[in-house]
């Protein structure tokens, strides 16, 4: 069954054509790995996606009505003011605070704790904000380069997550420059440029 | 909604600067004032609460300017959008904490201020009434203008929207004259009661697709 369906989707930005005609779809229970170099559009895509970004041109329809969705972006959406575990209750219902804080440990963050976000290191926050995805369940996962500043062990623990979370029916569609190590299509942008 | 405002309210009382900085300008303005000039002088009385009114318009300019970069630029902006699909609740929680946090202090300061303005201690408490809500007004229409170029320096966008501020500035020296006269001071405060709740539910839509505006 069809999670997100895009048809013929275009998007131009200061009269540069990122992508022209692109069509997809992703099922329920699939990855869709968004591939291309540098500025071709796929962080582009993936706000398109999310309903974020308007394309130029086509449409994109989420085919189940209140589809829950988890995204991690570029920006890590982190308060540098405050302490990890403030971040995750300032995410968080207390309902599934504690599976947050599951994963805050398992990620090696607990030493920490008590510092201020502003004073983790890039891969530290980077885990931080991976708890957003982590410990809420969702029908879609949206990831924008999320092995990006993580070590091996976490990268691991990210593509176990997500492989589990596929085979319970959650959908994926990322990009990474680094592959993932899970089973996915691949989109590769570039195919789609006029350029 | 009340995750949201709890959130908020969490968030602004952790950033002392943002809402302890303006609060102690204000009181320094109020003081330092009356020190700079001779006021052997002068009739203190008669301009001391034009001061105050000053001070409150532009503090609550100053305190607004920057109320959507941050979570504009951490990307929280986008993580809400996610979830309520607008801003509109996550506008009114930040402005109303805004508000909580920073205007009803100012008002509470600007009151007791205004007893040197020869108002009797009975009418602080309507002197107070007044000025929140020229402060709910106020911080909504400056959240409107720090929204417009939140991207470009949100200090354009608030400047943009200071001319219509005077009409709040004149409907306050309006309520205060009728607090010295003692006449038509509930006509006044109808009023400021009415455009207080319209701007402010009305204001967090305009906002919100503001705000969407500038995450496309």
């Amino acid at each position: 069954m069809s999670l997100i369906t895009a048809n013929r989707i275009s998007y131009t930005i200061n009269n540069k054509k990122l992508f022209h005609n692109l069509s997809f779809t992703i099922d329920a229970g699939s990855a869709l790995h968004i591939k291309g170099g540098n500025g071709s559009g796929k962080s582009t895509l993936l706000r398109i996606l999310l309903g974020i970004t308007t394309p130029s041109k086509g449409k994109i329809e989420l085919l189940k009505p209140n589809t829950k969705i988890t995204y991690l972006g570029h920006k890590n959406a982190i308060k540098n003011y405050l302490t990890p575990i403030e971040n995750l209750k300032l995410i968080f219902h207390q309902s599934s605070l504690e599976s947050a804080l599951d994963w805050f440990q398992r990620l090696g963050l607990s030493r920490v704790q008590d510092e201020i976000s502003a004073n983790l290191s890039f891969g530290q926050q980077k885990k931080l904000a991976l708890i957003r995805v982590l410990a809420a369940p969702a029908d879609l996962i949206v990831l924008d380069e999320p092995f990006v500043g993580l070590d091996d062990s976490s990268r691991n623990l990210l593509n176990k997550y997500l492989q589990e979370s596929i085979s319970k029916g959650s959908s994926l569609a990322l990009t990474s420059h680094i592959r993932p190590e899970i089973i996915s299509k691949e989109l590769m942008l570039e195919n789609f440029s006029n350029d | 909604m009340i995750k949201i405002f709890q959130s908020e309210f969490f968030k602004l009382r952790k950033k002392l600067r943002t809402w302890l900085g303006p609060l102690l300008i204000m009181v320094l303005v109020l003081i330092a004032f009356p020190l700079s000039i001779d006021i052997s002088q002068y009739d203190l009385n008669r301009f001391y609460f034009s001061i105050i009114v000053v001070a409150l318009l532009m503090i609550s300019f100053l305190s607004t300017e920057g109320i959507f970069l941050e979570d504009y630029e951490d990307g929280s902006l986008e993580q809400v959008y996610l979830v309520e699909q607008d801003f509109y609740k996550f506008v009114l929680a930040k402005v109303l904490t805004f508000v909580l946090l920073i205007g009803v202090p100012m008002a509470g300061i600007g009151s007791v201020f205004s007893i040197l303005n020869g108002i009797s201690i009975n009418e602080v408490p309507k002197i107070f009434f007044m000025m929140f809500l020229s402060n709910l007004l106020l911080f909504n229409l400056f959240a409107f203008g720090s929204s417009l170029s939140i991207n470009k320096g949100a200090i354009l966008g608030v400047l943009a929207t200071l001319p219509l501020a005077l009409p709040i500035i004149i409907l306050l020296g309006r309520g205060v004259r009728t607090i010295q006269y003692g006449i038509g001071f509930e006509g006044v405060m109808a009023l400021m009661v009415g455009s207080g709740l319209l701007v402010t539910s009305i204001m967090p839509l305009i906002i919100s697709a503001t705000l969407k505006t500038h995450l496309e």
